[in-house]
């Protein structure tokens, strides 16, 4: 409001609150504020009620253990949706459909993405302590991903598009070239 | 699913359609919309024949009448004079099997067909008759009386007999009224016995028979109410006597016998020229050899009176009318080289004496007289050059006349036939209707001398056809050339002036382009280049070039329903002769036609004009045994095989340079490479196949020319790929022995002569067409057999079959075979010590299975198609049912499984259970409705689509041309696709987005404003 009465150019209302959106008002006294708001936290802090005793932080290596223990959970966690992503590639069939081309490259782009995405997937599991331990978790992450991709190429040979067979390099051999020609004049 | 029309075809992309295209599909059919759009047909009765052609009124109380032919070719047909439309066509000729029911000795059946061919071409007569106010005609041709409802063309009645027929007459009775007609035939029986029979007109059952044994040559037959007359040549060739015998007409009793004239008076049979019938006063007029006289005998009496010809004379024919009640006045045209003349001829009733009434003026050209009796008036109309002149045979005067007006083309009449009307009220207004044909072989109606329609019957008898691109612009191939022989600069700016030169072009093109989107939306058939011969981008707008026997070509325009672009006539060929075509071959980069005869006759034509740039007439000697296109150091050529499989020395650089297989002097088979020796190359015979002892050749098939191969192997279900033996170097031979019946089918390596594979089939009817195709690596072979099987001899097969045998390189799948993965193959022509031996020849693994047909079939031809992954179709005449039909190669499969329904694997690979017997299903036959006639050969053409082939058909009658995709169009939009509604569709969401954009962008806005704080 004091800019308002110092400025030489009076701006009209919505603009100045455009500029200087008005300050939070103050809320009427009788709605209490919600618990843990806050504004309520000094009240509570000095409130007469007996709280419970104040945690102890844990040790760093606490945290580190606690940290590696989340960190298996993040590494393991592709294996874990395994099983339901095999049972719908199993039920979508092997035929060249959206469905199964979409299923296919999600099995394909998730594990990928996955892997190219290891460091920032554990980046804040990662501590000085842990980082020889963070790194089996990572290798263990990789391998669970290569399984999932692994996954996604059984589907793919399954939908008999991977060039295995001989058929599929079918195109790319020659036909014998004759060395003698013969026309008929019958 | 159809892809976008056009689509450029990319290596992969191809693969993929090679496995849409063998999946399997619903039957082929036409549909109604592309009937006469997508094909075409010329329905045909041959060249009338002067003597069997005539208007007749098939209906008692009806005035209107209908023209009756037999033609040429033996097929008998009528045509309504109004519209020039075949109302109803029969073939005259009744196949010796059918007749004979099969049974004789192998040697004998095979002689007799022989003998059948002969006399088909020529030596039998053709005869038809008609009764004057009967509602049926009555024809023989060959073997049989044929006779024919006149309005609808049913069968009345056939009558088979034991010989030629030479003569065929309607007889008017008078023992039971009016109204009742009999036929006369006379036949000349194989013991050289003269047979007369009275066949009644109900049933066709012998009223009486009269049989001489003498060895007469039994000539005509003619009666005049009281009396039947027989005509013979008594005595020996080159100078025999005319014998008639008098029969009487109600029991066939001889009641007289005389010899008419002097003593070795007719020289052959072809000098008489004429037997009337059906007259009060029937004559016989015969010719001595050198045409100076003519001798003219009243039937019944023994006179004769002598007449002399005018000078020069070359050809001398009567007319004469054919009705009891005309007076007896007849007209002599006799021809000389350059013009023609006629003179009338009156025979008085009581004294038979024959005297000229008057003379017709000599006029140019070969001229057409023709008869026409209404009542006891007999009319001649003379056909000149240039005019139709109507005459009574009472006097000389004229009594109509008009120019001839022939359209655009130039055509002078070589016979007619004409029909007068008087017309009621005015006394001296005639109408006349002459059916002439043509010196171009065009059978033609001429109306008070002006043409109302004209039927390309010559294009009947067709002996060689080839499909010819439509030639680019001359200018545009020279520049081309021109610039690829400047320097790059030079050849530069040539180019850039002559796309300012095109430019020129530009305005027509933009403005033809609306009319061009807008047919293409609306779908109609709005022909780009309508009326001209110009290349469309699917490649359907060819030319076909067409030889007829008759020494006539044809220029076709495919894509416009068969128009006839051109027609020529290369050489005169004289009557009872054939032109044989030996070879044909189309130059698509210059756009020349080369035609080469079997008398050393060359033709060299335009195939967009028909200009004709070379010609050499036939000499008399057949010198020419075949023709092949070989490849040469000066570029292709199409080189001659004289007899005996003899080519003779050849310049260095007109030698072939691939072995020109051929037959020999024995039937042989025979592989003949070229020696340089200096600057010229003899031949030298590199190989021989003889068949065994008591084989006879029937058949041989080669790959055609184009055989465009997609894929080198077949892949499996389980994607595993059996490697395909493609070996361009093969032929397929079927050699049949007539004393066991069987038919051995060998496949032969046609650089070294080795047998690569052969097959034996028991109980073949060597009678009966046997004939192979090829195409790839398979082949298919039709007979008719029958034998008992070899597993359950209770059980017997009998039938037309058809044996379709795949080769692979080797049995097992991923193999190929004895070469590996060697890059080249090559046959060696090195003798063999154990030729079964690995390592000597390359042998195919060969699959068959054999398949009965529900129908005869013939004319074996495979569609071609440009690069060679649309699946295969086998198409065949179906000479009963008189259509073609496409067999799918999915059907005709030798891998299909038998006796068990195909594993998921199989099922996919698109095979089907084996079932022996294969309907010819009418929705596989590609002439759906159409009844085609006669055809001999089919030859097929890649279009530049990739799923269409172009198919033309010709042979003896008919012409017939389709297109046919046997995987179906899927690189066309077909006229299903509505371009419409899809136009329509872009066009609405257009005019939505626009309508809706300020609107929804004003909403956005409002949005933005009234955005809670």
């Amino acid at each position: 409001m004091s800019a308002l009465a110092t400025a030489p150019v009076a701006l009209p209302a919505w603009a100045a609150e455009l500029k200087n959106p008005p300050a939070h008002k103050l809320k009427p006294d009788s709605i209490p504020d919600p618990p843990g708001s806050p504004w309520a936290s000094s009240q509570i802090s000095t409130g007469s009620k007996v709280t419970a005793p104040p945690r102890k932080p844990p040790t760093p290596a606490e945290m580190d253990t606690l940290k590696l223990k989340k960190a298996w959970e993040v590494a393991l966690g592709p294996i874990k949706s395994l099983p339901m992503t095999a049972i719908m590639m199993y039920m979508s069939g092997n035929s060249l459909q959206i469905f199964s081309i979409m299923m296919v490259y999600m099995a394909f782009k998730n594990p990928i993405m996955g892997i190219l995405a290891t460091n920032q997937a554990f980046e804040r599991f990662e501590t000085e302590g842990n980082r020889a331990k963070i790194l089996q978790v990572k290798l263990a992450y990789v391998v669970m991903q290569l399984v999932a991709l692994a996954l996604g190429v059984w589907k793919v040979n399954s939908m008999g598009l991977l060039p295995t067979t001989r058929s599929d390099w079918l195109a790319w051999e020659a036909q014998r070239d004759v060395l003698e020609h013969a026309v008929p004049g019958l | 699913m159809r892809p976008p029309h056009n689509a450029p075809l990319t290596r992969l992309l191809t693969t993929a359609l090679a496995l849409l295209a063998h999946l399997p599909r619903p039957a082929q059919a036409v549909f109604r919309d592309e009937v006469g759009h997508t094909d075409y047909h010329h329905q045909l009765l041959g060249l009338p024949l002067r003597e069997t052609t005539f208007f007749h009124r098939p209906r008692r109380d009806d005035r209107a009448s209908l023209l009756y032919t037999l033609s040429d070719v033996g097929v008998v047909g009528a045509v309504n004079p109004g519209s020039g439309e075949v109302v109803w066509r029969q073939d005259a000729y009744l196949s010796p099997s059918s007749l004979l029911g099969g049974g004789g000795g192998a040697k004998g059946e095979e002689e007799r067909e022989e003998e059948e061919e002969e006399g088909k071409e020529a030596g039998w007569g053709r005869f038809l008759r008609a009764g004057e106010g009967e509602g049926w005609v009555v024809s023989a041709f060959g073997r049989a009386v044929h006779a024919w409802d006149a309005v609808s063309g049913r069968s009345r009645f056939w009558v088979p007999l034991d010989g030629v027929v030479r003569d065929l007459e309607v007889m008017e009775m008078t023992e039971s009224g009016p109204g009742r007609k009999d036929v006369l035939v006379l036949v000349e029986e194989r013991g050289g016995a003269s047979v007369l029979k009275r066949l009644s007109a109900e049933d066709g059952c012998v009223v009486w028979e009269w049989r001489e044994l003498t060895r007469d040559l039994p000539l005509q037959v003619s009666t005049n109410v009281e009396k039947v007359f027989v005509v013979s040549l008594k005595g020996a060739p080159g100078a025999y006597n005319l014998k008639v015998s008098v029969l009487d007409t109600l029991t066939g009793r001889k009641l007289d016998e005389m010899v008419v004239g002097a003593k070795a008076d007719v020289h052959g049979k072809e000098d008489v020229m004429f037997v009337g019938a059906n007259s009060a006063a029937p004559i016989v007029a015969w010719t001595d050899d050198a045409r100076t006289t003519l001798r003219v005998n009243v039937l019944g009496t023994k006179a004769r009176q002598e007449f002399a010809l005018p000078a020069d004379t070359v050809a001398v024919e009567i007319h004469a009318p054919h009705l009891v009640q005309s007076d007896p006045h007849f007209l002599v045209h006799s021809r000389t080289a350059t013009g023609h003349r006629g003179e009338v001829f009156h025979v008085d009733l009581k004294t038979n004496a024959v005297s000229k009434a008057y003379a017709l003026p000599l006029l140019p050209g070969p001229g057409a007289f023709s008869t026409s009796s209404n009542g006891a008036n007999v009319y001649f109309t003379r056909i000149t050059d240039d005019e139709v002149i109507l005459l009574s045979s009472q006097s000389h005067g004229v009594l109509a006349r008009w120019p001839l007006k022939t359209g655009d083309s130039k055509a002078s009449a070589v016979h007619a036939v004409s029909e007068v009307i008087k017309r009621a009220g005015a006394e001296d207004s005639y109408a006349v209707r002459a059916a002439a044909v043509t010196d171009a072989d065009d059978w033609m109606l001429i109306r008070n001398g002006e043409a109302a329609w004209t039927r390309p019957e010559g294009m009947t008898g067709g002996v060689a056809a080839t499909f010819a691109e439509i030639p680019e612009s001359e200018d545009l191939a020279r520049s081309l050339e021109q610039e690829a022989h400047s320097n790059p600069l030079e050849a530069y700016i040539h180019r850039v002036k002559r796309h300012i030169h095109d430019l020129q072009y530009l305005p027509a093109w933009l403005n033809a382009i609306p009319a061009r989107v807008m047919s293409s939306i609306l779908g109609t058939d709005v022909r780009s280049t309508a009326g001209k011969l110009e290349r469309d981008s699917f490649g359907f707008h060819k030319l076909v070039v067409l030889a007829t026997r008759r020494g006539m070509l044809y220029g076709l325009d495919v894509a416009n329903n068969g128009r006839i672009v051109w027609k020529k006539r290369a050489f005169p060929i004289p009557k009872g002769r054939n032109w044989d075509v030996k070879g044909i071959q189309a130059h698509d980069s210059t756009g020349q036609v080369t035609i080469l005869g079997s008398n050393d006759d060359v033709i060299v034509l335009q195939s967009d004009t028909g200009d004709i740039i070379e010609a050499k007439a036939p000499s008399r000697d057949a010198t020419t045994q075949a023709t092949a296109l070989v490849d040469t150091s000066s570029g292709q050529h199409l080189i001659r095989i004289g007899r005996g499989g003899k080519i003779g020395e050849l310049p260095v650089d007109r030698a072939p340079r691939q072995t020109v297989v051929t037959r020999g002097a024995e039937g042989e088979l025979k592989g003949i490479v070229f020696v340089p020796n200096g600057n010229s190359s003899y031949e030298s015979v590199s190989w021989t196949f003889s068949p065994p002892k008591g084989q006879r050749i029937v058949h041989i098939a080669t790959r055609p020319a184009h055989d465009a191969v997609a894929s080198i192997g077949r892949v499996l279900g389980d994607r595993r790929v059996k490697y395909k033996y493609l070996n361009p170097n093969t032929l397929v031979l079927a050699a049949i022995n007539d004393e066991t019946h069987v038919l051995t089918v060998y496949l032969l390596d046609t650089v070294s002569g080795q047998v690569l594979s052969a097959a034996k089939h028991d109980g073949v009817d060597s009678t009966k067409p046997i004939e192979c195709a090829m195409a790839e690596n398979w082949f298919v072979c039709t007979f008719f057999g029958q034998y008992a099987l070899h597993d359950n001899s209770a059980q017997a097969v009998k039938g037309y079959q058809m044996v379709v045998s795949d080769l692979y390189e080797s049995d097992e799948p991923n193999n190929r075979g004895p070469l590996g993965s060697a890059a080249t193959a090559s046959s060696s022509l090195e003798p063999l010590d154990v030729p079964t031996a690995d390592g000597g020849v390359v042998r195919p693994a060969v699959v068959s299975q054999a398949y009965i047909l529900s129908a005869p079939v013939s004319a074996l031809q495979v569609t071609t198609t440009r690069q060679g992954i649309t699946a295969r179709q086998v198409l065949a005449y179906l000479p009963e049912a008189h259509g073609i039909a496409g067999l799918p190669r999915v059907v005709l499969e030798p891998r299909r499984p038998v006796g068990r329904d195909p594993t998921a694997a199989e099922a996919e690979e698109g095979l089907l259970r084996y079932q022996p017997a294969v309907e010819i299903d009418p929705k596989s036959v590609v002439t759906h409705e159409r009844d085609v006639l006669g055809v001999r050969r089919i030859v097929t053409a890649p279009a530049v689509v990739e799923s269409t082939c172009l198919v033309f058909a010709y042979g003896l009658v008919d012409i017939f041309g389709t297109r046919v995709a046997p995987s179906f169009l899927f690189d066309i939009l077909g006229k299903g696709f509505s371009k419409a509604t899809l136009v329509g569709t872009v066009l609405a969401l257009l005019g939505g987005v626009l309508l809706l954009a300020p609107v929804v962008r004003r909403k956005q806005i409002n949005m933005r404003w009234q955005a809670p704080m």
